[in-house]
């Protein structure tokens, strides 16, 4: 290698994917350490959502955000590749006439503007994470509301995925379009080639957030939690960042080639994930049509783990029936209990610290957040021979049913 | 100044949109550009003296696009 070659790995790369890395590295330890003063860490279930918000950013968010926001982007670094090469022609060209062959490589220009946009970005999505929390606060969502706004919110990212396939001119209606001020705005600001434009322009994603980024919006106001719903949207935002960065970094390289690819690829995540979203709305709802409740005859009842089989059931007989909620959801997933007869369902936890807790009979309209350890008492009223009453966490995660013998 | 809409096909998001109405900024003798993914077409109010359908037409191409008057 000569003395004039470049390293093939940029060292703005290296910082940017570190200092990734050890905030990533940071918010584990913070969030898993025992500390009282932030209440979010301490619960299991918490925490299991804050990695699903990080894992989505990661996987579909940055795809999903890069799609909206990286004409942005990709506008402000053009300028400053532009920039970059008008400072670095002439230098080239001088050397040139030496003999010596110079190219031009904008790549260190490139990926600082990146990288400070993202962190505008984090930090616009944290505040808006908190507000939305605030907010979620005042409105208290109950179950069924929370049921109907994850079902609305899969239909979006149903219809998202189904316009990024191209199916029907009638999905373009999915894709929310910015009032024009703002775009207008937004891009005059654009085209600025300071390094306080990239900071700006990163803050200003909040008001043309993608698909992906909406749900988790909705999903920050439903938290009801200034602090849970900042760290939601931290979480989810610096989970797109990685992913943000080297796909805006290759493509100020590569151009459009790879982007079909991409997309394809962010329609199907999207596709998935809004089945998933649809799927736990209609399990919070009590709906049989959810998958778990169409199937769950169809596969093998899990009896759960061993602990509690060993623990004696109460007898239905005598008017009593356990059900244990556990972190990997309730055990047994169906229970049998006499029909035309009321009778007393006890819930058991033991340091149980997932959504498990919080338990919903829909039909029922009942809800109840279960202490981690301890037994709650719920009186069912006598029901149909032959019906089933289906219960759910709130997430519509865990899943199961009561049938009446 | 006159008013003339254009279809564009080739958008695939509401960024498409936006890079069509950069055009505002760029294109000598336009007014005003309102360009629509969900219609898939853009509106553009221009001088018609300064700026021809033709030299609008090569700067959405340049953009990467095409542009059809409706």
């Amino acid at each position: 290698m000569s003395r004039n070659q470049k390293p093939s790995l940029d060292p703005v790369i290296l910082i940017t994917l570190g200092l990734v890395l050890v905030t990533i590295a940071v918010v584990m330890i913070v969030f898993q350490s025992d500390s009282n003063s932030v209440n979010i860490a301490n619960d299991s279930g918490t925490m299991s959502q804050l990695i699903v918000a990080f894992v989505t950013g990661l996987t579909t968010g940055g795809l999903s955000c890069l799609a909206v926001q990286g004409g942005l982007l990709a506008s402000s670094l053009a300028h400053q590749i532009e920039q970059d090469y008008l400072e670095k022609a002439p230098h080239a060209e001088r050397k040139k006439q030496r003999g010596k062959k110079t190219q031009v490589q904008p790549r260190s220009s490139s990926a600082l503007p990146i990288l400070l946009f993202l962190v505008a970005k984090i930090v616009a999505y944290t505040l808006l994470g908190a507000l939305l929390g605030l907010l979620g606060s005042y409105l208290t969502l109950s179950p069924m509301t929370r049921a109907v706004l994850m079902i609305l919110i899969g239909i979006f990212m149903l219809g998202n995925a189904l316009r990024m396939f191209n199916i029907h001119p009638i999905f373009r209606y999915f894709s929310i379009e910015p009032p024009k001020f703002i775009t207008r705005y937004v891009r005059r600001t654009a085209k600025g080639t300071d390094t306080f434009t990239p900071l700006f322009l990163g803050a200003l994603t909040v008001f043309i957030p993608c698909g992906v980024t909406q749900a988790m919006m909705a999903a920050a106001l439903g938290t009801s939690s200034m602090a849970m719903g900042a760290a939601l949207m931290f979480a989810f935002t610096l989970g797109t960042s990685p992913v943000f960065f080297i796909v805006a970094y290759l493509t100020t390289e590569l151009g459009a080639r790879l982007e079909k690819f991409f997309m394809r690829f962010v329609a199907v995540v999207v596709l998935i994930l809004g089945l998933v979203t649809v799927n736990s709305g209609l399990n919070i709802l009590g709906s049989p049509l959810s998958f778990q409740n169409l199937t769950r005859n169809l596969l093998p009842s899990n009896s759960g783990p061993a602990t509690v089989a060993q623990v004696p059931q109460a007898s239905a007989a005598e008017g009593e029936v356990v059900l244990y909620v556990q972190n990997e959801g309730y055990f047994p997933r169906t229970l049998s209990a006499p029909a035309g007869k009321d009778f007393t369902l006890n819930l058991v936890t033991d340091q149980t610290y997932s959504c498990s807790r919080d338990f919903v009979i829909p039909a029922l309209d009942y809800y109840e957040l279960l202490p981690d350890t301890g037994t709650v008492q719920v009186n069912i009223p006598a029901q149909e021979k032959g019906s089933t009453l289906f219960f759910t966490c709130s997430m519509g995660m865990y899943t199961g049913q009561i049938v009446f013998e | 100044m006159i008013k003339k809409t254009f279809r564009v096909p080739d958008m695939s998001c509401t960024n498409c949109a936006m890079n069509l109405e950069s055009l505002e900024d760029t294109l000598d003798g336009v007014k005003e550009i309102n360009a629509s993914y969900h219609k898939l077409q853009m509106t553009v109010e221009y001088d018609e003296i300064r700026l021809t359908d033709e030299q609008i037409i090569a700067a959405v191409k340049k953009k990467g696009y095409q542009a059809v008057p409706v």
